[in-house]
This record gives structure tokens, C-alpha cells and sequence, in this order.
């Protein structure tokens, strides 16, 4: 049991979350998003000029990130919002009009071979 | 051109592309956000999810101590390789409690890595059997960081009773190169898989 350095006892990816209650306060109490139409890689865009005049302060922050092309992880981790959390307001948006959301076919299916050589050259150029 | 990558066009934000996940699986101290860091374009990114009795079964609370909500960590990277393509390197949460999230990520995946701490081996075992039973393309990367390459690959694939057809190598998680070199060896794998109609 040594192998753990002192002060890393507790893992940095494990930390306590003492409430509920604060991150889901801007979801009005939901933890379930109105849709399903978001992977962790789905890419969110805003609809330009689709932003209400009035948003609320964590949706007008969530369509400034997606001025361009952005994933909901990146948004999540930008925001500083949970992901769960994400989710639920991406989908609030989304059922308003004011963003839009492309998850890729690669997700359901494999790429074929001409776009994984493709890849594999990209990834050799890096 | 075979390879078109499918652009779906936003109006006045450019492209939107299309995204590949990989999967960075590996226990705690191997070195997965270190990996991650190596290859993205970007600091490794940082999010989190709450876990709650809903997400997990409730059994798996056991040990949280009465705390209702634990927070899970998720790092991960971004590679773009081109306007139409994005590769995402997601870091696995270590822990089995964890698992609920490791079901998530591999949903949509392309394949994963496994990164193995030679001190730690084990730490591998549940890695493997998650992706061999979820069908997830994958290879075994051994984490050689400190410098000392005191195991030989072989060595490794018969500590971690792997099969012949799932490629093993050795790695430095620092080195860009080394890392680009275990994400190659993975799209090859896939690639194989694809052209086999596996």
C-alpha cells in the first residue's frame, strides 16, 4: 500500500459532493434532460441570431461557447457545470430553437476503411 | 473522394465536425490524464458528473459513508485533425463504482486503450474484461515512466493473460510521439476489424 504517495491517499478524481441541491438548482430541480439527443462528443452550435433577447445568465453563457461548433463535454467543462446539468439546460435550448446539435454517424456506425486510413494519416502528421 | 467526410455546414460558424472517441482506461497513478495531456491540442479538459442513487444502483453507495452524491471527474482532450474531423481522448474514472460512467463513454466509441502500470497490473484486469465484453476495440499500452523498461512486452502479455490479437506495446505517457504511436497502433486495429468485416 505504499505505492500511493503521501497527500495522494485520495484520488483526484474522487471528491465528495456534499448536496445536490446547488447544481441542480439552475435545472429547476431536473436531472433527467427533456431529450436524448446528447453524447458526451455531440457538437452544439448556436443558431445565429436565434439568441432571445432575454436568456437566463447559464443559458446566455452556454450560447456564447457555442458561437462556434463545440461538444457538450467542452461545454460542460467550460461552463463549469456538471454534465448532467449540461445536458439538461443544452436540451432546454435546444427545444427553443436557439441552438442546434450534430451527433456524428461514427457513433452508431464504424467509419469505413478510406476515412480510417484517412485518420491514421492525420494522426501520423500530428 | 471515398474518404468525404460529411460537413454539415452552420450557418455563419463554420463547420461542424464530425468526432471520434477514444477511450483512455487504466487504474489510479497510471498515467491516463498524463496520456491525454500528451496528445491534446488543449490542457486537458476537466469536467464533472454527480453521481447520485439514480445513476448507479444504490448497492454501489455502499462506502460513500451517508453522503448522498459523490462527484465524478472526467479529463479529457481534443485533437482536431482537420475542419470535418475531431478526436476526443476521454480518460476513464478509475474506480468500479465508477462504472456507470465507463458504460457512457464507450457507448459510440471508436476502440480504447488500455494504459497498465507495470507496480500495478492488476489494475488492468477490470479494464480488459469491461472491453472485451462490450465488444470495444482496444489495445494495451504499458506505461514505462519511470524510464526503466524492467518488464519486457512479452512478460506483460502473459501477466495479463492477453490474447495474441490484442496488440501490446510499450509507452511513455509524457512522449507525444510514443502516445501518437498507441493511438495509431489503435486505428490500425479498428482498420483491420473493418477490413476483415469483424
Amino acid at each position: 500500500m505504499s505505492a500511493v504517495p503521501p497527500g495522494e491517499e485520495f484520488p483526484r478524481e474522487w471528491s465528495f459532493e456534499s448536496s445536490l441541491i446547488r447544481p441542480y438548482s439552475l435545472t429547476g430541480g431536473r436531472t433527467r434532460p427533456s431529450r436524448s439527443d446528447f453524447s458526451m462528443t455531440s457538437q452544439v452550435v448556436a443558431v445565429p441570431s436565434g439568441a432571445p433577447p432575454e436568456v437566463d445568465p447559464e443559458l446566455e453563457l452556454i450560447l456564447s461557447l457555442c458561437a462556434r461548433p463545440l461538444s457538450v463535454a467542452e461545454v460542460a467543462s467550460r461552463s463549469g457545470f456538471p454534465l448532467g446539468v449540461t445536458r439538461i439546460l443544452l436540451a432546454d435550448l435546444l427545444d427553443q430553437g436557439y441552438v442546434m446539435v450534430h451527433t456524428s454517424d461514427w457513433e452508431r456506425n464504424r467509419p469505413d476503411a478510406a476515412t480510417l486510413r484517412a485518420v491514421l494519416d492525420r494522426i501520423r502528421e500530428l | 473522394m471515398d474518404g468525404a467526410l460529411v460537413v454539415m455546414e452552420a450557418e455563419g460558424a463554420g463547420p461542424v465536425p464530425d468526432t471520434l472517441k477514444i477511450v483512455v482506461a487504466g487504474g489510479f497513478g497510471a498515467g491516463k490524464t498524463t496520456l491525454v495531456s500528451a496528445l491534446s491540442e488543449v490542457e486537458a479538459l476537466h469536467t464533472e458528473e454527480v453521481m447520485t442513487s439514480e445513476s448507479v444502483g444504490v448497492d454501489d453507495l455502499e462506502g460513500v459513508e451517508g453522503k448522498t452524491t459523490t462527484t465524478v471527474a472526467l479529463d479529457f482532450g481534443r485533437i482536431t485533425l482537420d475542419e470535418s474531423t475531431v478526436v476526443y481522448l476521454f480518460g476513464t474514472p478509475g474506480q468500479r463504482r465508477f462504472s456507470f460512467m465507463w458504460e457512457e463513454l464507450v457507448e459510440g466509441a471508436l476502440g480504447a486503450v488500455v494504459l497498465a502500470d507495470t507496480r500495478r497490473l492488476a489494475d488492468s484486469f477490470d479494464a480488459i474484461d469491461f472491453f472485451e465484453s462490450r465488444g470495444v476495440p482496444f489495445v494495451v499500452a504499458v506505461n514505462c515512466f519511470d524510464g526503466h523498461r524492467t518488464h519486457r512486452a512479452d512478460d506483460v502479455r502473459v501477466a495479463l493473460d492477453l490474447e495474441e490479437r490484442v496488440p501490446l506495446l510499450l509507452c511513455d505517457a509524457r512522449d507525444r510521439e510514443s502516445v501518437k504511436e498507441v493511438v495509431v497502433e489503435l486505428v490500425s486495429l479498428v482498420l483491420r476489424l473493418e477490413l476483415s468485416g469483424a
